[in-house]
């Protein structure tokens, strides 16, 4: 199914979309772009490369109370949140769906699947949007993604000649399209057909990194890579591929919630036991794991590494210890074996 | 359908408490209807006590014990601090089973030798009981225990008496030093199992306890040529989640919560040693 709106008409699309259920955009707030729930003048920027923080956000929400207790003399009450309504997530860049779809491999395809994560993504739509101009961070390309292209999503739209294209790629997509079927015009006229966007090209070897950092956890680079990091986890913040939380909670002895919440390798207190002692120490480990992570365990268990090329923690480390530094000290190169 | 969030406890009940030394407790907790979920030696559940959290424990009772489970407990943080004030009567949040268990199958017709050191024979109880409730898959049973004194040794009774009396099994007790009435051995662990000299045809170690005992314990088994696929141990890391999403137990492409807590050491060398 295939729709076109012209760019002028979409604040009705908002509208009407918003008027069925939550929607989740990319909003221009101060300096920084950020989904965030439409509502009447939101500034809506669809030309912008990426928000600050993923969209991850709408499936491990950053805090998320999913049970309330209550006690009473010796009693323990739990009452379960209630379930999430459906929502509608637009303008997701390929990457940033790459992402969510490695995600859906620990959160869902895993046994056991996380339910909590596995009803908003079952009850939200996606609409992806193509990148037309990558910034100079963006590196999708050696992840094999086009940014030009979202295949996966429900819906995939593109920004052409003034209009929003838009064409459905599941039921759900087509729901969609079908609920705004009055402000959309017909699109099967249209080209459709994605041309190729071109990312910065950092010169990564990636073929065989899995496999040659597996021997590598001990290698002296690691005494190095680490110095700069000031442990601040701005990184893990707005990784679309992080996904660690911490549960907690928050009240007193007669009631109060229990919540999840995003958590980061890159702190001290994650692995640190109670009886003080710590698996990951330093900086060092920690800087080490959240790599290794990336680029070793999780390939060695899903097949593929866990990044797509985003760049946002090239655009936010403050000391530019990033991926591609990562990638850059131990790609590509052979392995002395110890 | 409605679908089930694994992160909700479900209600459990403190039957009793029980005082092993002055610092662990062991506590009887029993499901809505009985045992709140079925389990192996080994497995692992999440208790909790609102407002002050959930942690994990290994279940120190045998799943062929159907009145109740126990844990034994250690008072060494914030959780662990609030189970040892709770009464009987009082209900807890319990949630797993986690974790895979020992490999109780593949350890049919071979001899056994635990080795455990204080806290550490909560999850090998589990395992031993189980042994001596199925008493003809296995061999000979030998059981090396010890803690800093005999006021540190938990389960006492039960390790003194029951266990000594089963047949084809040798009960071995240590403390760190000498005290006043202990008839029994003097000395750390690693020592005494290397002085006891075990031989590794046909059998499997399974040790458990402080990590600088089990390093120093598979030192000593490799002395006595054990060789590391006979060598279980059972590793204890932070967790919040149970089932491997949450990323702190997450060693190598393993999460210790849900590929292990039980692992040979075999298997432990492929890992990086970051326990």
């Amino acid at each position: 199914m295939k729709k076109v709106i012209a760019r002028e008409k979409l604040p009705e699309l908002w509208k009407s979309l918003s008027a069925q259920g939550p929607l989740f955009l990319p909003v221009q707030e101060g300096p920084v772009v950020l989904f965030q729930q439409w509502q009447e003048g939101a500034k809506i920027n669809l030309e912008a490369t990426n928000t600050a923080v993923p969209p991850k956000d709408l499936f491990l929400p950053r805090e998320e109370t999913y049970m309330q207790y209550r006690c009473k003399g010796k009693e323990l009450e739990v009452i379960p949140a209630e379930e999430v309504k459906p929502a509608v997530l637009f303008g997701v860049h390929p990457c940033d769906l790459s992402a969510v779809e490695l995600l859906d491999k620990v959160y869902i395809e895993q046994d056991p699947a996380d339910e909590l994560y596995k009803i908003r993504r079952e009850n939200t739509t996606v609409v992806a949007l193509s990148c037309t101009e990558p910034d100079p961070f963006c590196f999708c390309n050696d992840f094999a993604i086009n940014p030009a292209d979202a295949p996966g999503a429900d819906v995939v739209a593109h920004l052409k000649n003034g209009s929003l294209l838009l064409e459905a790629g599941t039921d759900k997509g087509k729901t969609l399209l079908k609920q705004a079927e009055d402000l959309l015009e017909d699109g099967s006229g249209q080209s459709f057909e994605p041309g190729e966007v071109k990312t910065a090209d950092f010169g990564l070897k990636l073929e065989g990194l899995p496999e040659n950092l597996k021997n590598r956890f001990d290698d002296s680079a690691w005494d190095e890579l680490y110095k700069s990091c000031l442990g601040c986890g701005v990184c893990t913040y707005v990784c679309p591929t992080c996904y660690c939380f911490d549960v907690e909670d928050f009240g007193h002895e007669a009631g109060g919630e229990r919540f999840r919440c995003w958590d980061s390798c890159m702190y001290g207190h994650f692995t640190e036991m109670a009886g003080g002692h710590n698996p990951r120490p330093g900086r060092k480990e920690r800087i080490r794991q959240r790599f290794m992570h990336k680029l070793q365990y999780y390939p060695e268990t899903f097949g593929q590494i866990a990044c797509v090329g985003c760049g946002r923690c090239l655009r936010s480390c403050p000391v530019n210890l990033d991926i591609v530094q990562a990638i850059q000290t131990f790609g590509g190169e052979t392995v002395e074996q110890c | 359908m409605s679908s089930v969030n694994v992160l909700l406890p479900q209600q459990a009940t403190i039957l009793d408490i029980t005082e092993e030394t002055p610092d662990i407790k062991t506590l009887r907790v029993v499901g809505k209807d009985g045992l709140p979920f079925d389990f192996m030696p080994g497995q692992c559940a999440m208790l909790s006590i609102p407002p002050l959290g959930e942690a994990i424990f290994s279940i120190t009772s045998s799943p062929t014990c159907r009145e109740c489970l126990e844990f034994s407990i250690k008072d060494v943080g914030k959780v662990s601090g609030a189970l040892h004030s709770v009464v009987p009567g009082q209900q807890i949040g319990i949630r797993g089973p986690y974790g895979n268990g020992f490999p109780v199958d593949e350890m049919k017709g071979k001899d056994l030798l635990f080795i455990g050191g204080g806290i550490g024979l909560a999850p090998l109880r589990s395992l031993i009981s189980y042994c001596f409730d199925h008493r003809e898959d296995y061999g000979h049973i030998d059981i090396v225990y010890g803690a800093r004194s005999p006021a540190d040794l938990i389960r006492k009774g039960e390790v003194k008496e029951s266990w000594a009396e089963e047949p084809d099994t040798d009960v071995h007790l240590t403390v760190d030093a000498e005290f006043p009435d202990w008839d029994g051995n003097v000395g750390f662990v690693p020592t005494y199992v290397e002085e006891l000299g075990f031989k590794p045809e046909n059998k499997i170690a399974i040790t458990c306890g402080p990590p600088i005992m089990i390093k120093f314990v598979l030192q000593a088994l490799d002395k006595l040529k054990f060789s590391p696929d006979q060598v279980i141990t059972t590793l204890e890391m932070r967790m919040k989640c149970g089932v491997g999403k949450c990323g702190r137990c997450n060693l190598g492409p393993v999460y210790v919560c849900k590929d292990g807590p039980v692992f040979t050491l075999e298997e432990l060398n492929a890992l990086p040693a970051e326990y």
